[in-house]
């Protein structure tokens, strides 16, 4: 008879004991010995633990604030309840549905462009047979992540400056007009996508990288013997492998889609594109933490965390159902 | 045995982590041979101007608990660090004043220093005297955070009569009558003026530009006929940048093109002739001309293309590399030695010369806005409800006597600086490396601008005059002399006008609008004009001139 999936002996006796059902005490007291019994690892995992309790779950207190006018000589709890006002002022402000735009374009592109990209060069990295420049594409690959966005405005600037930057010589060279890339409201979007993808593809492909190795070799042998080509075997195995964690990243990320990169925009942007590139961030830090409005930049970090709640909800829900894994 | 070592390692790792974490920062703690390097100052028979020698009149009671303080400050030199643990400053704060001293430097960013007291400010936990910038400064005094300070006046007469008596200074710091923080001398004023670059005046065969039509000529000159002769074309007219600071409330283009707007008779964002002509600029039909102007300029392409989103240093590195041939520049980044350097070795030819504001057509001219600042020194009200209003107090009138002067601004005599015969400081016999403008000994003067009144002492050690590499004899202060020779408009009330209502908003609509026309990124016309100014008003720029207009006139400066 055929069996599918594991199967427990059968018990020798052939008697079934019935278990008799567990005290609330007996359950606590199984509980505190298992604990102790991995103790080290419990007393492992305290300090993330502590680490988010502090970090993460003790500010959610002082969210609260996002639904008072806050003095800080009054204090968190004793400052004045006001409701929705500071949602109401982000909601109703001047900029709102172009901050959301630009907001949404970013982070939608990045991760649209990003995510391929990332998957294409962890594949390729991963099929390379030559082990030297396997090491060097990675390397150089991940090299631009460590740099920070000021150095990589200031790369930008030397390639792309209308005045001198390298581009331009070589537009100019060809009988073209420069282009302000950087100040120009047509480009500048294609300059924050493009040189975000450029500094982070290599280091996203590690998660991918890592997948790929967890694959079970035997596959692609068994792959190949049965004259799969290489491009099969990447339909066939290497893509349905790393499926579930291209999900969990996409999930992932879909929980920050109203984080668009502060630090890069920041760098970037300037007054003749402000039109393109102001983002919500940008702006709380202006008429937020600038403008002593504390109270409103809290609003609007509570609203971009229940968007990115809400979001990673259903697509996980999604997810589940049309690949069969999520996040949770 | 393994497993116990590592849960008793682990054990170990964690609980020191804690107590990292809980153990509150140390204050410096001045080692005994610091007090010794300090040496006595001798008083000086005649000196060219103050600071008095006058001891503190205040000394700490005899016995008492010295009070810790903490203060926050803007760094006098941006690159250099926080001032040593051994600081002579230190130890003599805590014999002589009874204060344990904490000294944090600021972030140089302007809007960086705004988010650091900001985030402060709302933990209700800012330091006891702390230098703030005034927007910043307008809105914890709304939200109660900083006290007044008129009582600690009488307890600091020296420091009061030297610095606190300008009747137009103390009115930045003034509400409602009370004066909520100590207005320190700013940046001075006056310091960033049109230069034009000489050499390639005479090669070229120009004329100094005198009109705008001249420098539109001499512009393109400098863009199109290969002013450096290297057989490129790659040189501009004019270069600038839009700074985002110093600038008051609505940078809109910034500080550089301020002498086109003074063409016009037009200079910073508001007319401040009188309470009849009170308004925003932008409603004189004359600012829409100067926008046409730089716009032409623009569409000619003389102006280096960069210039809206170059950083201040860039800027500099520019017109060092030799691409620019005329700019609005800072007296000292021009001309102090360090600054001069770079230029000099490249073009050896090569000069600058100070260049008139170019007339406009109805013959008006003037460089730009001429504003008093302050650096703003405030009090939390925290410190102050603490008792400690009288230990700063008793800090600072020290600071500006003979001892805390020269020690904050100099270093100690005989190691960081001499004194010549004319009472003036000099580092002439000094060691170069213990010579208080050396790079390592900056750290020791990071607090001068607490005691610094702008005095000829001060002039004189800060903007040396030397002779460069190339044999050029340099003397910035022979530049600054004639940057204030030339035409500028009074526009002190500017720094006293608060946030306008929409905050950050209405400061973007404005100034984005503004570089949107003169980049031709949207068209500049009588109706885009109309449209934008209705765009103002839509965001409450007339209840906001209202207000300002209020403000300036209670507090004197627009009659």
């Amino acid at each position: 008879m055929e069996t599918i999936g594991n199967t427990f002996p059968p018990i020798s006796t052939g008697k079934v004991v019935p278990l008799a059902p567990l005290t609330w005490r007996e359950r606590v007291r199984g509980l505190r010995r298992a604990i102790w019994k991995h103790r080290a690892i419990y007393l492992l995992m305290a300090l993330p633990l502590l680490y988010f309790l502090v970090f993460k779950y003790w500010p959610l207190w002082n969210t609260q604030i996002a639904f008072k006018d806050f003095k800080p000589t009054l204090g968190v709890e004793a400052s004045p309840l006001i409701g929705f006002k500071h949602f109401a002022t982000f909601f109703k402000s001047y900029y709102f549905g172009q901050l959301l735009g630009n907001t949404l374009i970013f982070s939608v592109a990045k991760l649209i462009l990003g995510m391929p990209l990332a998957v294409i060069l962890a594949l390729a990295i991963y099929e390379s047979s030559f082990r030297f420049l396997r090491k060097v594409t990675q390397t150089m690959a991940y090299l631009p992540h460590f740099l920070s966005w000021v150095i990589i405005y200031g790369v930008l600037l030397a390639l792309l400056s209308p005045g001198s930057g390298m581009i331009n010589e070589m537009i100019k060279a060809g009988g073209g007009q420069p282009i302000a890339f950087l100040t120009s409201p047509n480009w500048f979007r294609t300059v924050v996508i493009g040189s975000d993808i450029w500094k982070e593809t290599g280091w996203s492909t590690i998660i991918y990288l890592a997948a790929l190795l967890s694959i079970d070799p035997l596959l692609f042998e068994a792959a190949a013997v049965d004259g799969a080509s290489r491009l099969q075997r990447i339909r066939h195995i290497s893509l349905p492998g790393i499926a579930s964690v291209i999900v969990v990243v996409t999930l992932l990320r879909l929980g920050n889609i109203l984080d668009a990169g502060f630090g890069q925009i920041f760098v970037l942007y300037s007054l003749p594109v402000y039109s393109v590139g102001d983002i919500i961030d940008t702006w709380v830090y202006r008429q937020g933490i600038l403008e002593f409005q504390f109270s409103l930049a809290t609003a609007v970090g509570l609203f971009k965390g229940l968007i990115g709640l809400t979001l990673i909800f259903f697509s996980n829900k999604i997810a589940k159902r049309l690949t069969g894994s999520g996040i949770y | 045995m393994n497993k116990q070592l590592y849960k008793l390692t682990l054990c170990v790792v964690l609980l020191s982590l804690f107590l990292a974490a809980c153990q509150p920062a140390a204050a410096p703690t001045p080692t005994a041979a610091a007090t010794q390097e300090v040496v006595a100052p001798t008083p000086e028979p005649a000196k060219p101007t103050e600071p008095p020698a006058a001891p503190p009149p205040t000394e700490p009671p005899a016995k008492a608990e010295p009070v810790d303080l903490e203060i926050w400050v803007g760094a006098s030199v941006s690159e250099a660090g926080q001032p040593p643990d051994d600081w002579a400053v230190y130890q003599i704060a805590k014999d002589k004043l009874g204060i344990n001293l904490k000294i944090v430097l600021l972030p140089t960013a302007q809007t960086d220093a705004d988010a650091k007291i900001n985030a402060a400010a709302a933990a209700n936990d800012l330091p006891d005297l702390f230098q703030v910038n005034r927007e910043p400064w307008y809105r914890l005094v709304q939200n109660d955070l900083i006290a007044t300070v008129d009582d600690l006046l009488p307890l600091m007469p020296d420091r009061t009569k030297i610095l606190y008596s300008n009747d137009i200074s103390n009115k930045l710091v003034t509400i409602d009558g009370k004066l909520y923080g100590l207005p320190q001398p700013g940046a001075l004023p006056r310091t960033d003026a049109l230069v034009i670059r000489q050499d390639w005046l005479t090669k070229l065969s120009l004329e100094m530009p005198k009109t705008l039509e001249d420098f539109t000529t001499v512009a393109k000159a400098f863009t199109e006929n290969d002013p450096d002769g290297n057989g490129k074309q790659d040189t501009y007219g004019f270069c600038g940048y839009i700074e985002s600071e110093g600038v008051g409330l609505l940078p809109g283009l910034g500080k550089r093109f301020e002498w086109v707007f003074g063409a016009f008779g037009l200079n910073g964002a508001w007319n401040l002739t009188s309470a009849e002509n009170f308004q925003l600029n932008v409603r004189d039909p004359n600012y829409l001309k100067a926008l046409e102007y730089i716009k032409s300029l623009m569409d000619a392409g003389v102006v280096d293309p960069d210039w809206p989103t170059l950083k201040k240093d860039e800027f500099r590195a520019r017109w060092k590399q030799g691409k620019c041939g005329i700019m609005n520049e800072h007296f000292a980044a021009l001309a102090n030695k360090s600054n001069y350097a770079d230029f000099d070795k490249n073009f050896p030819d090569g000069e600058w010369v100070v260049m008139s504001p170019p007339t406009g057509p109805e013959g008006k001219s003037s460089m730009g806005a001429d504003l008093t600042n302050v650096r703003i020194f405030a009090v939390s009200k925290q410190a102050k409800d603490a008792g400690k209003g009288e230990a700063i107090a008793r800090l600072l009138e020290w600071m500006e006597g003979e001892e805390g002067y020269y020690l904050i601004g100099f270093g100690t005599e005989g190691v960081n600086y001499k004194k010549d015969e004319n009472g003036f400081v000099t580092t002439k016999d000094i060691d170069p490396e213990k010579a208080y403008t050396h790079k390592s000994q900056q750290p020791l003067t990071q607090l001068r601008n607490m005691v610094f009144n702008n005095n000829e002492i001060e002039m004189k050690a800060r903007y040396v005059a030397y002779k460069t590499a190339n044999g050029r004899e340099m003397d910035p202060l022979k530049y600054l002399e004639q940057y204030r020779a030339q035409p500028w408009t009074e526009a002190t009330g500017w720094s006293i006008i608060n946030p306008p209502p929409g905050g950050a908003d209405f400061t973007r609509f404005y100034s984005e609008n503004l570089v949107q026309f003169v980049l031709g990124q949207q068209p500049l016309n009588e109706q885009t004009w109309a449209d934008f100014l209705a765009g103002l008003d839509g965001m409450g720029a007339k209840d906001y001139e209202a207000e300002a207009k209020a403000t300036l006139q209670i507090s004197g400066f627009l009659k």
